[in-house]
């Protein structure tokens, strides 16, 4: 089975935390690289993992890095931007077999270790800065995500949500920025970046796998011994209580060239005082709009066939809910109704037992198979790290088997509407 | 290759003939909590025609029958399958490819309650005239909206250029024209030919006992009536392309192509050992080690989008190279003179190397998971192996000498197709 989190400091603001189960084949070493989002420097932090995956000293063009990568048995070398409430996560990970599974008795791991490392922290420079034609290609990546976004219309709807929601706050910021300063994004910029991540940032680099994560430790041990580095605090801020002054639900439309329009309903889960009224939030939320069983899914679609999906989600980092959905425009108001009705009837307590049963069954379904996937636990501990705990999955799903009926219609009582968005046509279509 | 990796890898499976006859290949995955099973019978889009020893003649099927059946097994008198899933918590889909169908779940509790609704589902067959009308009507939207979809509609018309009668050439749904041909009656003689134990695999993968399987078998299978043998029909597919370029027009951002080799298909069992010589081939001509894929990158020809991809079944085998291009005929112009310089000057023995180590590595990657364990097993099962490791083994020791062979059979450009999809003009 999967051992617990072992996490220790190898430097100031810089964890190394491992995970390890023998049933697994593979070792994967993820560097988290975490800033609280800010306007100012979000853009030019979001390309600096793109640029990094181009090549380092001993592999300075891409080829030759894929060529490394193939004789370390086809390892995979990936970067990726998260955000984790108000913070934006750079994340560089490598994945390759464990030594057991290699025909020649390769010490995968550590060489991955050390190549990560060298990834981190000789980047191929040249005079200084990251070479122009790089910054160009690797902006564009910036530039495409945004759009995508863009054209992702229900998760465009979700983020209008939520910056309406929370204006000026940092929860508020995209996780690559903004698109003009995405291009032009210049090599100092992006050199300045990395240069103030790798002082700033609170670095997680978490190990998962079948292997010793000793040899990858004092791989990272060694590269941060004796820099001198001056970290920023996570930022850790719930968005659950109402904002004071706020007089009644606020309202916000976008037209676009679109044929369905997108409902998204902003709500604050209240004052969370501890893991038991945490996991009532988390239960409520799966009974209302988590499951293909829930309220929402079953009255909203199923039932009264208002919308193509109808959602809810819970985010514990921000104390935020949002239930979304995909709703023919003349719909619109009879589908906010009834999503309205339905958190209602949670709060009069008009659920069933089996409703109860069926969400906690799925939940703790999902729960159990974290521990099947290196991916999923690395993101587990990074989530749990970020919220200050350090539960396994099994004590979550136990949590959750405690909670109450009371708890649940409690945690549904907390619940308020904040903000709703709509997207919609273009008017004259 | 070494013995430990083989013992470990091999080990774990047990493969039973079930008294009802339906083989079973189990593969318990200490450690795991998931447990992922998969039903499949060996119907797909492509068999088109078929007879069984009871027959006089070949009957003829509409394109897309199975699919079709498919989505019409989940329903049954007493509800709907996922209904049923819903009590025990386990996640179920199914799909229907050119050369299967196959129904399956995950878990990580009550297993034999999932197995159970498994095994059951998909032997009761329950078609009304009524509920096939109304499932006309849902694939026909299904079948449209693949219409407007680049990346389905960019691969199906290179197929259907390289393809001159093969069936691979047609969509897997069928068109809205052949499926309004489908009736009960058919569907029950399709289930009763393809769905006959014998012509099926269970294959079960991850947290679980194989006494627990045998228990769900014992209870819930019942034998066919009469065994069933197969005859489908064969394809004549000539050797060349019907068309080297197709292009269509779709609202997408950026244009898409897809450039195809159209190769020789032979038994079942070379193609699956083809099928993995050749991505190591595809990886050697423009994978990401390669110099042609980083001409291509630099000169902004193609993106990180580009891939390839090797597909083989029953009568057919070609190999996809696709992506988002900005200049998708000076793409395939590219690659076919990179394989026109290789077949002249041979493979570099260096980067074979190290394409047959990446293969390696990712096939272990294969038996590491319980959902890829499952899939692996049914293939090997359908291609008439019975060795698990069979497609490590082919990359363990693939020699040069087989990459200049594959090279020659499998990729000439004289045999090859491009298919674009070019954005709308606003």
């Amino acid at each position: 089975m999967s051992n617990p989190l072992i996490r220790e400091k190898i430097c100031d603001g810089v964890h190394f935390s491992s995970v390890t189960d023998s049933k697994f084949k593979h070792n994967r070493i993820t560097v988290n690289l975490v800033t609280p989002l800010d306007k100012k420097t979000v853009t030019a932090n979001a390309v600096v993992p793109f640029l990094l995956r181009k090549g380092c000293r001993s592999c300075p063009d891409f080829t030759r890095l894929n060529r490394r990568l193939c004789e370390l048995y086809g390892a995979s070398l990936s970067c990726d931007v998260a955000k984790y409430g108000g913070n934006q996560v750079l994340e560089l990970s490598i994945y390759g077999v464990d030594r057991r599974f290699t025909f020649d008795n390769m010490d995968v791991t550590s060489q991955c270790a050390q190549l990560l490392a060298e990834i981190l922290f000789e980047p191929n420079l040249r005079d200084g800065f990251f070479p122009e034609e790089d910054v160009k290609l690797e902006r564009q990546q910036v530039v495409d995500a945004i759009e995508s976004l863009m054209n992702e219309k229900r998760a465009y709807a979700l983020s209008r949500c939520r910056q309406t929601m929370c204006k000026g706050e940092r929860v508020a910021i995209e996780k690559y920025g903004d698109i003009e300063e995405a291009k032009a994004l210049t090599p100092e910029k992006a050199t300045k970046a990395y240069q103030a991540l790798l002082e700033t940032a609170q670095i997680e680099i978490i190990f998962t796998g079948c292997g010793d994560p000793s040899a990858a430790k004092e791989v990272f041990s060694k590269a941060f011994a004796g820099k001198h580095r001056q970290p920023i605090l996570p930022a850790v801020q719930s968005y659950g209580i109402m904002p004071e002054g706020r007089n009644g639900v606020q309202e916000a439309e976008d037209q676009m060239d679109v044929a369905q329009g997108k409902l998204v309903l902003g709500m604050r889960a209240g004052e969370i005082k501890d893991k038991k009224a945490l996991m009532a939030t988390r239960l409520m939320t799966a009974i209302y709009g988590g499951t293909p069983s829930s309220r929402l899914f079953t009255y909203v679609r199923e039932k009264l066939s208002l919308c193509y999906y109808c959602a809810a989600r819970f985010d514990r980092l921000t104390g935020l809910m949002f239930v979304d959905s995909g709703v023919e425009i003349a719909n619109r108001q009879t589908a906010q109704e009834e999503i309205l009705h339905q958190l209602s009837l949670l709060q009069a307590g008009e659920f069933s037992k089996e409703e109860e049963q069926a969400a906690l069954l799925l939940m703790q379904n999902s729960l159990r198979s974290v521990t099947d996937s290196l991916g999923a636990i690395g993101d587990w501990y990074m989530t749990q790290i970020l919220y200050g705990s350090c539960d396994t999955p099994a004590q979550e799903s136990e949590m959750l088997g405690q909670v109450t009926r009371e708890e649940i219609i409690e945690a549904a009582r907390r619940t308020v509407l904040d903000t709703v968005y709509f997207l919609t046509a273009k008017e004259g279509n | 290759m070494d013995n430990r990796i083989q013992e470990t890898l091999k080990g774990q499976m047990q493969a039973i003939r079930h008294s009802s006859g339906l083989m079973l290949l189990l593969y318990p995955m200490k450690g795991f909590s998931t447990v992922y099973a998969t039903f499949t019978t060996d119907l797909g889009s492509v068999d088109t025609g078929f007879k069984t020893q009871y027959d006089d003649d070949m009957v003829d099927v509409p394109e897309g029958v199975a699919h079709f059946l498919e989505h019409k097994m989940f329903e049954n008198e007493d509800g709907d399958a996922f209904e049923k899933y819903a009590k025990t918590g386990a996640s179920a889909n199914a799909f229907t490819s050119f050369d299967k169908t196959s129904y399956l779940f995950s878990c990580t509790d009550r297993f034999e309650e999932s197995l159970a609704i498994l095994l059951d589902f998909v032997r009761r067959p329950y078609f009304t005239k009524e509920s096939v009308q109304k499932e006309q009507g849902i694939i026909g939207q299904e079948i449209r909206m693949y219409d407007d979809s680049g990346d389905w509609r960019v691969m199906f018309n290179l197929l259907e250029a390289m393809y001159q009668v093969h069936p691979v050439r047609i969509d897997i749904a069928g068109t809205v024209e052949s499926i309004a041909e489908i009736d009960a009656d058919l569907l029950y003689r399709c289930h009763r030919t393809f769905y006959n134990l014998a012509n099926m695999v269970l294959c079960v993968a991850g947290n679980f006992e194989p006494e627990q399987v045998l228990r769900v078998a014992d209870r819930v299978l019942k034998p066919d009536e009469k065994p069933i043998e197969i005859t489908r029909k064969a394809w004549e597919e000539p050797r060349e392309v019907g068309k080297q370029l197709v292009e269509q027009k779709l609202p997408v951002a950026a244009p898409l192509f897809e450039f195809g080799f159209k190769g020789v298909s032979g038994s079942r069992k070379e193609n699956l050992k083809n099928q993995v010589l050749d991505e190591i081939l595809a990886d050697i001509i423009c994978g990401e080690s390669s110099p042609l894929y980083r001409r291509l990158y630099d000169e902004g020809i193609i993106n990180s989008t580009f891939d390839s991809e090797v597909m083989s079944g029953r009568g057919y085998h070609c190999i996809l190279f696709s992506g988002e291009s900005r200049k998708p005929k000076e793409a395939a112009k590219e690659i076919a003179k990179e394989v026109e310089r290789i077949r002249r000057e041979g493979i570099d023995p260096e980067l074979f190397e190290l394409c047959r180590r990446a293969a390696f590595g990712r096939y272990i990657g294969l038996y590491g998971r319980p959902e890829s364990v499952a899939g692996i097993m049914g293939a090997i099962y359908f291609s008439g192996e019975d060795d698990i490791c069979m497609p490590l083994e082919t990359v363990f020791s693939a020699t040069m000498g087989q990459m200049e062979e594959r090279l020659e059979q499998a990729m000439n450009p004289e045999y090859s197709a491009l298919s674009i999809i070019w954005p709308v003009e606003e």
